[in-house]
């Protein structure tokens, strides 16, 4: 999928959110945008799946099969959670057994027969992921999917965001936490001053040439950029933690990457 | 598309804000026939129903269009595409298809007289366009394209009152002639013209549906 020269702007004499950005996505890549809130992170990820039109520019090579979920899945709708993504296993034509099988992956089987208005903010997130992984999209886009959830499904979700991408998916995520971190080949596309620049793959370290460098993009919306030459440096960290929290702060650490030990004889105490 | 046609009606009425127009239109159907229909004057009755229930059809409509919240039609776009608004204004027809058959029940439990083929016939055609007319000002109404709900509402009202007056004015051919609509019904004169008025009252709404699309290109 190319972005060429694409520009957009909400109404005519709005300023530009976005302007001549140039971006390639290729089949199995996993994209992280990042950059500070209003930056347009959201802007682009709606231009990306369709739902906006540039004003100026082109996206082409879009993969027909688009799962899109918003920042805040809609949950004022009244629908049961099974109800509610068999129809829409329906409207994408689907296998309705999908339904199924995601809702357990997502650790959400026991809310099947809850309504929609019902659930807290967290298991409404993971209906929207449920809808956008259905059916089998060719580009994924996720609109800060990790807001809210707990930590099983923080660790579920970058595995799944990897299945899709090695059968040739391409994944697009905006994401303020750095739950990515341990995807292997992770690009990140930096969103600021109405431009959106390729930083390269972060395991690779950034391309300077290509836009600003690591020092200048860490920071609070943009965790986990490291200089290539840190990145093999390790330290120790110890964590103080309720015993009742360490199973569940351990599981988070791990899904983002870093090597945990919890010391068993306190847990089993 | 079909799914996202039965989605839309089933979120509407599920929703229970489908009992506002029903019950403006009970209010209205009320009024309209509280008297018997005298014989001979069953078209021109049916010509009163139809323009009558514009605003009713145009304010389900924009329900049913308002009822989905907005990220929900984001992902209902990336699944259907631009097709996601023609499911929209199909649900719409729908829905008020079954509105119009309410109120058709209505009005033919208070016939004094069995109709001729031909009127039944008009005055269905008339119930038809009036559908189409109220769906498209409905339409032209909905979150997407106002975003205020004050100027929706406002904007509906204005616009079947400006739908009204311009089809009393010189220059009815300016909007759906529905005040020659029941003009016509009532002095006996509408069968004879009525290819010809169906065409110019399909005219606008078309218009008015070719706007909505283009403007919900940039709209989502």
């Amino acid at each position: 999928m190319r972005v060429s020269n694409m520009s957009f702007r909400y109404r005519r004499r709005d300023p530009w959110v976005l302007s001549d950005v140039e971006l390639t996505f290729a089949p199995g890549d996993v994209t992280e945008i990042v950059g500070r809130n209003g930056a347009g992170k959201s802007t682009l990820l709606r231009l990306l799946a369709g739902l906006l039109t540039p004003v100026d520019g082109t996206i082409s090579g879009r993969p027909p099969v688009v799962g899109y979920a918003p920042e805040r899945f809609p949950a004022e709708q009244p629908f049961t959670v099974a109800g509610y993504l068999r129809r829409m296993a329906d409207i994408r034509r689907a296998d309705p057994r999908e339904v199924e099988t995601w809702a357990g992956r997502l650790g959400m089987e026991h809310l099947l027969g809850h309504r929609l208005p019902d659930l807290s903010k967290g298991s409404a997130h993971k209906v929207g992921l449920v809808q956008a992984l259905l059916c089998g999209p060719g580009l994924l886009i996720l609109d800060e999917p990790f807001a809210g959830l707990d930590a099983a499904t923080r660790a579920e979700l970058p595995v799944i965001i990897g299945e899709v991408a090695e059968r040739g998916g391409m994944v697009v995520v905006s994401d303020h936490q750095g739950d990515l971190r341990g995807i292997p080949g992770l690009r990140r596309v930096e969103v600021g001053g109405t431009t959106a620049r390729d930083l390269g793959r972060v395991d690779e370290g950034v391309d300077e040439g290509k836009g600003k460098g690591a020092d200048e993009t860490a920071g609070p919306d943009d965790p986990g950029t490291a200089d290539p030459g840190e990145a093999e440096a390790v330290t120790l960290l110890e964590v103080t933690v309720a015993v009742s929290r360490a199973r569940e702060l351990a599981d988070r650490l791990r899904g983002e990457g870093h090597t945990v030990r919890v010391s068993e004889a306190e847990v089993a105490k | 598309m079909i799914a996202l046609t039965r989605f839309r009606i089933a979120a509407y009425v599920r929703s229970h804000r489908a009992f506002q127009p029903l019950i403006g239109l009970l209010i209205l159907l009320a009024i309209l026939h509280g008297a018997r229909i005298p014989a001979g004057a069953e078209l021109g009755a049916m010509a009163d129903s139809a323009a009558i229930l514009i605003p009713v059809f145009a304010w389900a409509a924009r329900g049913l269009l308002d009822s989905e919240p907005d990220e929900q039609r984001m992902i209902s776009i990336t699944a259907v595409g631009r097709r996601e608004a023609v499911a929209g204004i199909v649900a719409a027809w729908i829905f008020n298809a079954g509105l119009a058959a309410i109120s058709f029940a209505a009005l033919a439990s208070r016939l004094s007289d069995r109709p001729e083929v031909a009127a039944v016939l008009a005055g269905v055609g008339l119930h038809l366009l009036a559908i189409l007319a109220g769906t498209t000002l409905g339409a032209l109404t909905s979150r997407p394209i106002l975003g205020s709900p004050a100027a929706s509402t406002l904007t509906l009202l204005l616009g079947y009152l400006a739908v009204l007056l311009l089809s009393l004015s010189g220059q009815p051919w300016l909007t759906v002639p529905v005040m020659t609509w029941m003009r016509e019904a009532h002095h006996g004169e509408l069968l004879a013209h009525f290819p010809a008025v169906a065409a110019w009252s399909l005219l606008w709404p078309v218009l008015g549906l070719a706007a909505y699309a283009r403007l919900r290109r940039s709209r989502p």
